[in-house]
Formats: C-alpha cells, structure tokens, sequence
C-alpha cells in the first residue's frame, strides 16, 4: 500500500465532494488537514532523523503570527501574505535550528521547548504589536493577486488547504528519497558513521530542521485565515506534545500516517469532547498504548492487516507479508 | 527605601523560590542520570503532591502529616508506573519513547486530578506555627518562606549524604555511571532504578506539598512548573545533582529580581539564561555532553 497513493486518491474524492459536503463538516476537515500537515512537517524530524522536537508548536505559532501581522499591517493578498509568513518563519528557523542541533537526544528535544517557550514569552513581552494574551483578532481574507477571490469562501479555502497538503506531501517525499533523503536515514541509523563517511551531520540536521520548521509554519499560515484570530496558546509546549502525540500514533518515518494521526485526532477529538468530558484521558490513554503495544502507529497497522488480507503477490514484500500473518 | 534590607529580603524570596523548584528539579536529574529519562510527568506528579497534601491537612486538619503522606502516595504511584511501563521500554533503548509515555502519564494525571477535586483552586491554609513576618534588616519577611529555604536546604543536603554516604546511594551513582556493569555484579538495576523513580516522584509530591499554601492548589501548576524544572535540569547539567541545586538558585533569583527589574522580560529572562549557557556549553553547567 502506497502513501501517495492514498493521499492522491484521498484529495481527488475530497476535492469532488467538497462541494456536496455539510459546512460544518468542511470545516471540521479543513482544520483536520491543517493538523495532518502540521505532523506531518514534524515528522520529517521524529520519522526521518531520530531528531525528537518538543517545541514544534513554534514553527505553528511563528507561521501564524507572522502571517496575521503581515495581512493585517501590510493588506497583502492572502497568498502571498501566506507565503510570505512562511518565509518570515524560514529566516527565523535557521538560527533556531543552529543552536538546537549543537545538541542530541534530549537536550535537542529541551532545547526545541525552550525556543517555543520563548516565543510564548516573546509574545507576552511585546504586546503592543501581538496582542498579549489575548492575541489578534479580526484577521481578513484579502482577495487577490489577479482578482482571485476563490479562496475567500468555505470551499475556496478548503481547495487551498488540499492542495498545500498534497503539495508539500510530495515535496517531503522528494526531499526523503533524494540522496538528501538517505543521509537523513543515515543520520538516524548511526550518526556517528556517518560523520566518519565523511558527512557533514550537522548541516544536513540544520537542513531537515528548517525545512520541518518551514512546513510547520505553512500549516501554522494556513490556520491564521481559517481562524481568523491568533492567540498565544499556538506556541504553548502542550501543542507540541499533541502533534508528537499525533506522529507517533499516526506511524512515524511514513509521512502519510502522521496525516492520518493528524485527521484521525482532530476529528475523534470532536466527536468524543461532544460525548464525554472524559475525552482528554481517553486520548492519554490511546497514546500510551500505541507508543506500548503498537509503535509502527496506525499507518503502520493497516499496511499489515491489508497485506495480511490480499493474496500474497510476488517478491519480497509479499512473502515478508505472508509470514506476519501465518 | 532601606536598599540593602531590601536586596535580602529580595534575595530571601529567591531562594525560597528556587527551594520549591530544587524538589522538582533535583528527581528530574536524578531520574534522568539513572535511567537516562526526561520524565515528562514530573509537573503533574508535583500537582498530585499538592492535592493529596490538600485532602491530607482536610481529613487530619493538621497541615503536618500532609508533609509525608503525598510523598508517600505519590511515590507509590510513580513506583508503579515505573514498574508497569517504563521497565518494559528499557530494552527499546529509544529515548523517544520515554517522553511520550511519561508525556501520555502526564495528560492522564492531570484529568484525573480535575475530575477528582474539581476545577477551583483549592487552598491550603499556612499552619498557625509559621504564619506571620520577621524583621529582617528592618523589612517583614513571611515565615513560612524561611521554613521552605529550610527544607529545601535540608532535602539538598539529605539527598547529598544519601548518595555519597550510603551503601543504596553508592549503587545509584554506580548504575548512572555504568548500569550494565551493576547489573553483571549482581545487583538487581530494575530495583534501582524503580526506586530512584518513586524517590524522585515523592520528592516532587513534597515540592507541591510546601508549594500549595503560597500559591494554592490549581490545575495549571504542573505544567507550569515542570518547564522550569526542565530549564534547571538543563542549565545544571542533566543527571548532575549539585547541577540541579546551582541552576535551581540561578532560575529561582532570575525569576524573583527579573520580575521586579525587567517586568517586561520576566518570562523571557529564564529562556535566555539557558540559551545563553547552553551556547558555552552545550551539556549545561556540570554536564557531560553526550
């Protein structure tokens, strides 16, 4: 099974019936796939790289707040005010990513908490221009370049969202089976041989974290126009455990699972917190025993039972598949 | 103003500040120099300290028991889930694994927590013994910030002759030096390493414990305080305990005259004594790089 291929033919069906689907489901989903896109830019550190990040929430948060700045004091067409949130939030990353990556392991991952944490405090300090805690409001969906105003209406926005999704999805896969790709792998595996083959590990780390950072912050940009307002919270480290939460339980090192982790939680999370207040334990408790009992997450999961289920094809794969399941 | 007289009591505050924060820092260095985990859950266990220290002082009407009992209890459960979880991650050598799992405790302990006691903040009373002021160099100082300097001092110095001077401290510097050489020496390190994590949790309870009557008893007090604990734990060296107790003043008087002289940067100024630091060094003040 394919993870391009689910999610080609995923965005395909969800393209076509946008248009027939309830509000408040579209708009239930859009959030979901902003969410999927968010772990999914982690995962190419947690997956990819063995590099832990607990402070994931500061790439959302900085592509959220510099993208509701630059459309509210710059009035820049939603695009580029998009894009150029996502570029602000690159040239940011980089620093960030310089000082993270001197470390390893878990001073890596306290190191990743500690910048969003500053971020969180940075917001607080600089209140005239964030709105301190009780963030910005009141953010538009400017119409254009060339006239276009598609995106301004439910459907349009939910296209956007689609099709940054699936857009950055294929770079990510580009970007892991490029040589790029395999160092990373190498990286994970056993860093210290890699250096001695000669590799700069470092720059190759410094890399693979500015571009999660800069994925992170489009999902972050996106969100900014969806919601309509920014608040604090998007930087607070309990977001970066929920998006780890949703890496891990979506199958790490696969990219399409952290999307399903991603969609998977945001939608269960609704439904459950409309039955039960005891939603939060549940969820605790699911990610417990995924990280226990199923570590390959739920990506992982399916590819087994599925292969388990269709008639052993030739080569290898199959044979692995039929041995699983005897 | 007197400015001496009130540089001490300033200086006092601080380090009545960084006691609270040495018990929670001081298990979390402990535990990672053991079993090289960052025990996430570490903020909710100081939270369940203070809510079992709160229905401690409500049953006994005596704030005094609560000072052993929420150790007690909440060494108990961290025992446990050492013993039930975490030992069988040990084999995984995926240090990943720990954050999530403790991660998962943490979410789970704090729901239970809101849906036990509820959601308001509860409060415990100071005991009648420690309430009042001092003069100190002629400014009133609150006593029971003396009586928390005290215990935490106590509680450092303690837990210092525990491990140099014991036979079960010797072990536990052994098995953070080289567990697999404990192990073939015929010590069990699974018990080791279970109790460390049950100590390090009580000493956490005891922090929320003396913690809850300055600051009561709130649902937002573990993950508050855990990501100081982090920061200390970082600043000092992780697994290093003298670490644990230099880098809990240091956060402790950052925190106390950053928020009288840089209001602004209060909650910034932690962040960048630790970037700042780890720019040096990256192992943190007393650490090992690893």
């Amino acid at each position: 099974m394919h993870g391009r291929i689910v999610l080609a033919v995923s965005a395909v069906v969800m393209c076509a019936t946008a248009p027939i689907l309830p509000a408040f489901t579209l708009t239930l989903l859009t959030e979901a796939l902003i969410f999927g896109l968010f772990a999914m830019s982690l995962d190419l550190m947690v997956g990819y790289t063995r590099l832990y990040s607990f402070g994931h929430a500061a790439a959302y948060g900085l592509g959220a707040y510099s993208t509701a700045l630059l459309l509210i004091h710059f009035g820049l067409p939603l695009p580029i005010g998009i894009l150029a949130g996502v570029a602000v939030s690159v040239v940011i990353a980089v620093p960030i990513a310089w000082v993270c990556t001197r470390s390893t392991g878990v001073s890596f991952a306290m190191l990743t908490l500690a910048f969003a944490q500053l971020g969180y405090a940075m917001l607080y300090r600089f209140k005239e221009f964030t709105g301190g805690s009780d963030g910005i409001g009141g953010i538009p969906r400017p119409a254009g370049p060339f006239g276009l105003d598609f995106f301004q209406g439910k459907i349009g926005y939910f296209y956007v969202v689609v099709f940054c999704l699936t857009a950055s999805f294929f770079l990510c896969t580009v970007l892991i089976t490029s040589p790029f790709g395999a160092v990373l792998a190498g990286i994970r595996e056993n860093e210290t041989k890699m250096r001695a083959l000669g590799y700069n590990t470092r720059a190759y780390k410094i890399a693979v974290v500015v571009v999660a950072y800069g994925l992170g912050s489009l999902a972050g940009a996106l969100y900014t126009p969806f919601a309509g307002f920014v608040a604090p919270e998007l930087f607070f480290w309990l977001v970066s455990g929920r998006v780890l939460i949703m890496v891990v339980v979506g199958g790490a090192g696969t990219l399409i699972g952290p999307i399903i982790g991603g969609v998977f939680f945001v939608m269960l999370e609704h439904q459950l917190s409309e039955v039960t207040e005891l939603w939060p334990l549940v969820f605790g408790a699911i990610f417990i025993a995924f990280v226990m009992l199923a570590p390959e997450g739920i990506w992982g999961l399916l590819t087994r039972y599925v292969r388990a289920m269709l008639p052993a094809p030739r080569g290898e794969a199959g044979q692995e598949a039929s041995s699983a399941a005897s | 103003m007197n400015v001496a007289g009130f540089l001490v009591a300033q200086s006092l505050n601080a380090l009545s500040q960084a006691a609270i924060l040495f018990f929670i820092a001081c298990g979390l260095t402990l535990i990672f120099g053991i079993m090289r985990i960052i025990n996430f859950a570490h903020g909710s266990l100081f939270m369940l300290g203070a809510y079992v220290g709160y229905s401690t002082v409500a049953w006994t009407g005596s704030f005094w028991p609560s000072l052993i009992i929420a150790p007690l209890v909440v060494g108990m459960i961290g025992g446990t889930f050492e013993k039930l979880l975490l030992a069988r991650l040990y084999a995984r050598r995926d240090s990943g694994a720990y954050l999530m799992v403790t991660f998962g405790l943490a979410i789970i302990l704090a729901e239970t927590i809101r849906l036990t006691w509820g959601p308001q903040p509860l409060s415990i009373p100071i005991p009648d013994r420690l309430r009042g002021i001092v003069l100190i160099s002629n400014q009133p100082f609150p006593i029971y910030r003396l009586f928390l300097i005290g215990m935490g001092s106590a509680a450092a110095v303690l837990t210092w002759q525990f491990l140099e001077r014991t036979r079960a401290g010797l072990l536990v510097r052994a098995v953070s030096q080289n567990a697999e050489m404990v192990h073939a020496l015929g010590t069990d390190v699974n018990a080791v390493r279970t109790g460390v994590f049950a100590l390090g949790c009580a000493m956490a309870a005891l922090g929320g414990v003396l913690s809850a009557p300055l600051m009561t008893a709130f649902l937002g007090m573990g993950s508050n305080v855990i990501i100081d604990g982090f920061v200390i734990v970082i600043i000092g060296g992780m697994g290093s305990f003298l670490g644990s107790i230099i880098g809990s003043v240091l956060v402790g008087f950052v925190q106390v005259f950053g928020s009288y002289y840089f209001e602004d940067l209060a909650l910034a100024m932690m962040y960048l004594l630790m970037l700042a630091i780890l720019i040096v060094r990256p192992g943190g003040m007393l650490g090992k790089e690893e």
